[in-house]
């Protein structure tokens, strides 16, 4: 078969019918089958790990899914009750729920602004401070969660933090406050924390968007009369709403789903019940009470929130390209 | 599912093309008005520069000075250390168990790294050169599952891998961190592919090269830049998670990760800092690291003038 000039088997749009058929068929055959060959592998370590799971965690989130349940294997099935006990808690209406949305709303707001603004004071330096500025933000864009986290809540330590020693070397406080204790103070770190982790993406991106604006457009604004203010908003703006849709819906996404953040603060962990989130409200009732149905079934609810957020991203992201 | 998916739309701002400053001021202004306006403008830019500077570097900077301070935790830190020492990182390295840390989360990333660029380099092929039946359901459905919460897959996950006896074991750990960045990973590679001109694979195949060996020659090669920068995040991704580590690594501490190796350094009623600092400079050197080369990896031309003969 080696030794025979192969006919080309077809690279992009490998089924097209192709004159003089015969020994062609048996490598059409081949062809045909090579992209399922190509996606196998993938496809199985995804279904295993990623969609069975996912189907699993609804199927838990139906139960009444406890320690015993993991051992045994054995179902024990109660219908939506895991949903109705949720819905019903002052935890998720009191608590939760302003915690998770009204803290990705705030977060998504200061991260997609002060984006922006650095995108466009990059755009109007020089070759040099661009450079400057851009490898300043990719550090604080590369880094990790964890590590990052650890830093802030050092920065913020009731006793030995610099920020408390700093407002009471200036005579601004007497006493050493304790800024994890109170929900608001722990939220503000929190969007500290996250605002400082995100904003670079947004930069970056909206610079790059920034940088393909059609120059003439802005100086025929410019020749109208059109201030900076205007010309920001009537021709920068509109230009790059794809851009700015996709920034912040994925900021969104990724805001709703804060966790390590919340998490490895003093008191976030569930030991301050003021402090929990959707994803740490899951994880703590789960793996710390061993409710693992209940805890399963706030994951679902906050996989949905999700979902719904990710339709909208699709749907941006289709018309500007084909998949 | 790492924090950095970048939209499919970035262009990393290419450092070359830099469109010079912004349109000059209206002639019919007197000169020196002009250059006092523009004087009071470059001020303005310079003190914006300084501040965005002062907030994004703060926390590296406060990071690296306490890891290198020798008296960290004591209180009444000034900005720079008191006594320059290495004493933390020291400390970090033996008694903390870093070394042993760091072994572990170098095993599962690069293990994680080559086992992903595998399956993905394999499937972004197909969904970027063939047309198929349930090709954009497929793609599609890649797209959708990066943006499932970790928090959702981890109870589901954390019984499996009990199930399959692999709770506190690497290997476990691995199986799980190759699921999550492949989807990332697909979906980036699949740019790359397709960004390889196609008369460059005919042109393989009129040489009478096989699809393997066009794959080996031609591909490959081309698609390198898009695999290293696909590495890179899927490594970033094993290195830094945390959820995964602490969920099923929970009781085996000579198995964890630098992510989870971290918390030790926290006691009841006063935490290390100066360790903290110093362990987490160690975590995050690397990823900067990466992060750089990366960045530089994704804005380099692909096969700019591949084709032109």
């Amino acid at each position: 078969m080696s030794t025979t000039i192969q006919a080309p088997t077809p690279a992009p749009g490998g089924t097209t019918p192709r004159p003089g058929a015969g020994p062609v068929h048996r490598n059409r055959l081949i062809a045909s089958s090579r992209p399922w060959l190509l996606l196998a592998p993938a496809l199985a370590v995804l279904a295993v790990l990623l969609l069975w799971p996912l189907v699993r965690v609804f199927l838990f989130s139906l139960q009444d899914y406890g320690l015993r349940q993991i051992v045994s294997g054995e179902p024990n099935w109660i219908g939506l009750a895991n949903y109705g006990e949720i819905l019903a808690d002052p935890t998720l209406w009191g608590v939760v729920l302003p915690n998770t949305v009204g803290f990705a709303v705030l977060a998504v707001t200061f991260t997609v602004a002060l984006g922006t603004g650095v995108a466009v004071l990059m755009a109007s330096l020089g070759g040099f401070w661009r450079t400057v500025v851009g490898s300043a933000i990719m550090i604080a864009w590369a880094m990790p969660a964890v590590t990052g986290t650890y830093v802030w809540v050092w920065i913020f330590d009731a006793d030995r933090g610099i920020f408390n020693q700093t407002l009471q070397a200036l005579g601004l406080q007497d006493e050493p406050v304790n800024w994890f204790t109170n929900r608001y103070s722990f939220y503000a770190i929190v969007l500290l924390n996250v605002v400082h982790h995100g904003f670079p993406f947004v930069a970056i991106t909206i610079l790059a968007g920034l940088l393909g604006v059609p120059k003439e457009m802005l100086e025929a604004a410019e020749m109208d009369g059109a201030g900076p203010w205007r010309r920001f908003f009537q021709v920068i703006v509109p230009n790059l709403r794809q851009v700015f849709s996709v920034v912040i819906i994925l900021s969104t996404i990724w805001d709703f789903k804060v966790f390590a953040q919340v998490y490895l603060m003093p008191g976030g962990n569930g030991t301050n019940r003021e402090a929990l989130n959707l994803g740490v409200w899951s994880y703590v009732e789960s793996f710390g009470q061993n409710r693992y149905g209940f805890g399963s079934a706030i994951a679902v609810l906050l996989t949905v929130l999700l979902l719904i957020i990710t339709v909208i991203y699709v749907r941006t992201m289709l018309k500007e390209d084909e998949l | 599912m790492s924090t950095f998916t970048p939209a499919p739309t970035t262009t990393p701002a290419a450092s070359g093309a830099v469109p010079p400053e912004s349109p000059e001021a209206p002639r019919a202004i007197p000169a020196s008005r002009r250059s006092a306006r523009k004087t009071r403008s470059a001020a303005g830019k310079a003190v914006l520069v300084v501040l965005l500077l002062a907030f994004t570097l703060f926390p590296a900077f406060w990071m690296l000075s306490s890891a290198f301070d020798a008296k960290a935790g004591a209180g009444g830190q000034t900005l720079l250390p008191r006594e320059w020492s290495l004493e933390n990182f020291q400390y970090v390295l033996t008694d903390g168990g870093f070394d042993v840390y760091l072994r572990n989360s170098a095993i599962v990333a690069v293990v994680t790294v080559l086992a992903s660029a595998v399956l993905a380099l394999l499937a972004s092929v197909a969904v970027a050169r063939f047309r198929f039946r349930f090709r954009t359901s497929m793609l599609l459905m890649i797209l959708v599952v990066q943006m499932v919460p970790l928090e959702a897959l981890v109870i589901p996950l954390f019984v499996q891998v009990r199930d399959l006896q692999l709770l506190n074991t690497l290997l476990g750990l691995m199986v799980v961190y190759v699921a999550l960045s492949l989807p990332f990973g697909i979906w980036m590679l699949r740019g790359f592919v397709a960004a390889v001109p196609v008369e460059l694979e005919e042109a393989a195949y009129l040489d009478g090269a096989s699809w393997g060996r066009m794959f080996r020659s031609v591909l490959l090669p081309l698609v390198m830049p898009g695999l290293v920068a696909t590495s890179v995040f899927s490594f970033i991704t094993a290195w830094n998670e945390f959820i995964f580590a602490m969920t099923l690594l929970g009781g085996a501490s000579e198995n964890y990760t630098v992510a989870i190796g971290l918390k030790q350094f926290f006691g009841e009623h006063t935490n290390e800092w100066g360790y903290i600092m110093a362990a987490s400079t160690i975590i995050t050197v690397p990823v900067m690291i990466f992060f750089v080369i990366v960045q530089r990896r994704l804005s380099s031309g692909l096969v700019a003038g591949a084709v032109k003969g």
